[in-house]
């Protein structure tokens, strides 16, 4: 069983004493565990603080976790020193090494391993090539580009050929424009190579981009772990739904209950919807409809909405509209074929009913 | 903690550094103390604190401190306000002017004051004639005393208050006040309401520091002072005239309580208000001032004081090529022949020998130290910084007499059946291990570690961790890390620490004045007893050799160390 994990982390918890005044000890990571296919992607996603980059420090060795182990094919290394896991790490800073050119700073790794000059001049060359910046061996970190300098941290860990790799936010300190294409390098390069990744982010569209599994923890715990489509389509809680892309809550309640089958009344509309686990009659719900899930439609039949806001932003329009009671987000994914309606216009609203998804309140 | 465990490397490093501060600094304060705390002691400090001969003392040392603080701090600031924001000629000569008594051998300042304007001076008498100046009979041109004193240590100490508030005021966001402006205030109120506060930690800094290095002093007091007795010149005499180490650890106790609490006030008041934020290149630059009264009076004012120094250096130089200067201004090279060729010739390898000893091992301990306390955790890191912190925090001659009674008996385990061990030789005194070259090249270490310490974690905490953490990812351990990435990337740090540490060891008087043995010369001792005996010539050329000493050796650290490889300017650079 565990010969199919590349890496478990079992009821891993890290406590950290409160600087200042109490003593009082705060759980940073709270009882993960988790279990990492070999050669699979996965991306621990959450907001600052929610104990995402320490699970990855643990994960490094850079910390020791308070309780818990962690297993890396099989092998309890818990205990190892950081310098001794089959392991490489991207840092957000890219934290090359100042003082060494480019080669040397793939090389780096290599020497400590003790392999012949002329090993060690064949694969930094090799990974060069890779990562597209053959002939800039010679080269100075602070002579690189922002996004050069991060392939070169990627190829100083490549160049190891780890077990497993480590990315702490690479890509934050990159503009809106390197990000994305950088993104697309990483998991075209983890498709080649197939190294079992593990990648931190506060960012849910680099997350939902790259990984074959998502971790959404929210302070210090596991939120839910699934592929990036059962998350974004069936949030577990609130919390997941507004992290990963945007969304519209509407109170609702259960109306009748069918086995796993929910009727619920929404936006004027009744409709029966799979919801796990199921409901009881009269259960208070949230009903999560994603933005794009929403259609505006002059249609005096459907619940009627009155547009406060309207942009264009070229490829969507973006509506904030207001039923009365609720203040919703629309976006239109088609501008182009659909009518654009201004401010101050009363339009219906529609959906259809598999695009939404209850949550037990 | 448990990965300081782990790597043994790091375990013994740690266990290393802990125990020599322990021994070097810790246990010769903890002697000093029992030593005062005695029943005779005790006596003797409601004699010291009651009777009004030591009531003058201890306010003299007061006074005095008080003095050149204020006047020290004072001129920093005025150099420093010149150079940041006032638009002035020769300003790199100036700054370099400025920079000059950093090497200032002891009682070179002060010998050069005396021939210069004390009774009969060169400029009051050989200049002016005999007119009295100032003060009256006995009292004419009276160049002893506080006033004598607070020149001479103002001047050899201001250049520190100088560098702190020139950084500073660097570091300050032109954008403040720039804002000011744009809301109407002139920049006389800005002065005032923006610029000054911004600048209260810098300048309450200068000036604790200042007061430190100066009631802590030795050599001026003991040549300029006169009937002005203060602490340190009492403790002296204590130990080389009358060899009472009682009456000397009392003094020293009360000297080291305005010492200590200064410390710590500097070390947890000011480090917590500071109001300055670096965050890296200021957005502009510093508006200039150009009130012609204003910019003028203070070109004035640094102008006169580069002027002194140089006439004071220029006196030194040209002392140490002549007979007696002033008197018999005819060249000769009987000085130099005095010290190269005679007895100081000792002197002069001694002290040179002890002090390249003394500062590879300050600067890398200092960047061993500054590595533990900001890289790594473990219990007592803050008490670690603090100890290593006291080393210069406590006046020398505090040291001197903690060395003599902690280490003038080798210190030995008795077991049973075995017989004595001895776990550390006789280090002081005669037939001292090495004839106490190991207690001066300690204590030149312990003087020297602090600023070491303070530059590399200054620049320390300025490097991102992850560039260390990504050696170890990379598989290097702590022991390689720290020499192949810390090392390099902290050597600016590494440097000025071997250059002070070196210029410090080369100068030091107070805490080596009671280590010397016949076996173990040091210059500046040596100097003392030239400048006492009013042979000024010799004193000279001693300051002169020691000087040449000084800039040799920064040179061949800065060829050596100081080569860059890049890691420098990347660090300034920002990148």
């Amino acid at each position: 069983m565990s010969n199919q994990h590349s890496l478990v982390l079992e009821n891993i918890s890290k406590a950290f004493t409160q600087r200042g005044g109490t003593l009082a000890r705060v759980n940073a990571v709270d009882n993960v565990s988790l279990a990492i296919d070999k050669g699979e992607f996965i991306t621990l996603l959450g907001p600052s603080g929610c104990g995402k980059t320490t699970t990855l420090r643990l994960i490094a060795g850079f910390e020791t976790p308070t309780t818990g182990r962690l297993l890396l094919e099989g092998k309890d290394i818990t205990q190892q020193p950081p310098n001794k896991r089959d392991m490489a790490m991207v840092f957000q800073s890219y934290a090359l090494f100042p003082h060494m050119s480019v080669f040397e700073n793939i090389a780096y790794g290599l020497h400590i391993r003790k392999l012949p000059r002329t090993v060690i001049q064949q694969k930094v060359e090799g990974v060069l090539d890779l990562i597209g910046l053959q002939g800039l061996g010679n080269r100075r970190p602070n002579q690189l580009s922002g996004g050069q300098q991060q392939r070169v941290a990627l190829a100083r860990c490549l160049v190891m050929e780890p077990r497993v790799l480590l990315f702490d936010e690479p890509l934050s300190n990159l503009d809106a424009k390197l990000r994305v294409q950088m993104r697309s390098e990483i998991h075209s390069l983890h498709k080649r190579l197939n190294i079992t990744s593990v990648y931190v982010t506060h960012d849910q569209v680099e997350a939902m981009a790259m990984s074959d599994r998502i971790v959404v923890m929210n302070s210090g715990h596991i939120e839910q772990i699934g592929r990036p489509k059962d998350i974004y389509r069936r949030p577990i809680s609130r919390f997941v739904a507004g992290f990963i892309g945007r969304a519209n809550f509407i109170d609702t309640m259960a109306e009748a209950v069918n086995d796993d089958l929910v009727t619920v009344l929404l936006l004027g509309k009744t409709l029966t919807v799979t919801m796990m686990p199921t409901a009881k009659v009269g259960d208070k719900l949230t009903a999560v409809l994603r933005p794009e899930g929403l259609e505006l439609r002059a249609d005096a039949t459907l619940k009627q909405v009155v547009i406060s806001q309207a942009m264009y932003l070229g490829s969507e329009v973006e509506y904030i509209v207001s039923t009365g009671e609720e203040t919703l987000i629309v976006i239109d994914n088609d501008p182009r074929a659909s009518h654009i309606f201004n401010e101050g216009e009363t339009v219906g609203i529609d959906f259809a009913a598999e695009t939404v998804h209850l949550l037990s309140n | 903690m448990r990965r300081i465990v782990q790597d043994p490397v790091l375990a013994t490093a740690l266990i290393l550094v802990v125990l020599f501060i322990f021994l070097a600094i810790i246990l010769p304060l903890i002697y000093t103390i029992r030593e005062s705390a005695s029943a005779e002691g005790l006596a003797l400090f409601q004699r010291y604190l009651t009777e009004s001969v030591y009531q003058r003392i201890i306010l003299n040392t007061l006074a005095m401190g008080v003095m050149v603080a204020t006047l020290g701090t004072l001129l920093g600031f005025i150099f420093a306000y010149v150079q940041v924001k006032v638009k002035a000629p020769f300003k790199r000569l100036l700054h370099f002017i400025a920079l000059v008594p950093i090497i200032s051998p002891p009682f070179a300042l002060a010998s050069a004051l005396i021939l210069l304007f004390g009774r009969n001076g060169m400029i009051l008498r050989g200049i002016f004639g005999t007119r009295c100046f100032w003060g009256e009979g006995r009292s004419c041109n009276d160049i002893y005393g506080l006033d004598g004193l607070t020149i001479v240590l103002s001047l050899s100490l201001f250049t520190v208050a100088y560098l702190n508030l020139k950084g500073m005021m660097q570091a300050l966001d032109p954008a403040l006040e720039e804002a000011a402006t744009d809301m109407g205030a002139n920049k006389w109120h800005i002065f005032r309401t923006v610029t000054v506060p911004m600048l209260i930690p810098g300048i309450a800094g200068s000036f604790l520091l200042l007061f430190v290095e100066a009631i802590a002093d030795l050599g001026n007091p003991l040549i300029l002072g006169g009937d002005y007795e203060v602490l340190a010149t009492r403790i002296y005499v204590s130990i080389i005239g009358l060899y009472d180490t009682k009456a000397a650890a009392v003094l020293s106790v009360i000297l080291l309580l305005p010492s200590l609490t200064v410390y710590l006030v500097q070390r947890y008041w000011i480090s917590r208000t500071s109001v300055i934020s670096i965050t890296g290149k200021p957005a502009g630059t510093p508006q200039q001032i150009t009130h012609p009264f204003v910019r003028w009076s203070l070109v004035a004012i640094v102008l006169a004081v580069c002027f002194l120094i140089v006439l004071i250096y220029g006196t030194i130089f040209v002392g140490a090529f002549v007979r007696v200067i002033g008197v018999n201004n005819d060249f000769t090279l009987q000085n130099f022949d005095f010290v190269i060729n005679g007895i100081g010739s000792e002197a002069m390898t001694d002290t040179t020998t002890l002090s390249a000893f003394a500062t590879p091992i300050a600067g890398l301990l200092g960047m061993l130290i500054a590595f533990l306390v900001i890289r790594k955790t473990f219990p007592g890191r803050a008490a670690l910084d603090f100890a290593t912190m006291l080393g210069i925090a406590v006046p020398g001659t505090i040291f001197g007499i903690g060395y003599i009674l902690a280490f003038n008996n080798p210190i030995e385990l008795t077991l049973p059946g075995i017989g004595n061990i001895t776990l550390l030789p006789k280090l002081t005194g005669g037939r001292a291990f090495l004839g106490g070259a190991l207690a001066i090249v300690v204590v030149y270490i312990v003087r020297s570690v602090p600023a070491a310490l303070r530059s590399g974690t200054a620049l320390l905490s300025q490097i991102d961790p992850a560039i260390e953490d990504a050696s170890i990812s990379l598989g290097a351990d702590n022991a390689y890390t720290f020499r192949k990435i810390t090392l390099p990337l902290i050597r600016p740090a590494f440097l000025s620490g071997l250059i002070y540490a070196f210029a410090r060891s080369m100068t030091t008087i107070s805490a080596i004045v009671f280590l010397t043995t016949p076996q173990t010369k040091i210059m500046t001792a040596q100097i003392l007893n030239e400048v006492e005996n009013g042979r000024f010539g010799n004193a000279f050329a001693y300051c002169v050799i020691l000087i040449g000493i000084v800039l040799v050796a920064i040179a061949i650290l800065y060829l050596t160390v100081g080569s860059s490889s890049g890691a420098e300017r990347t660090l300034e650079g920002g990148a």
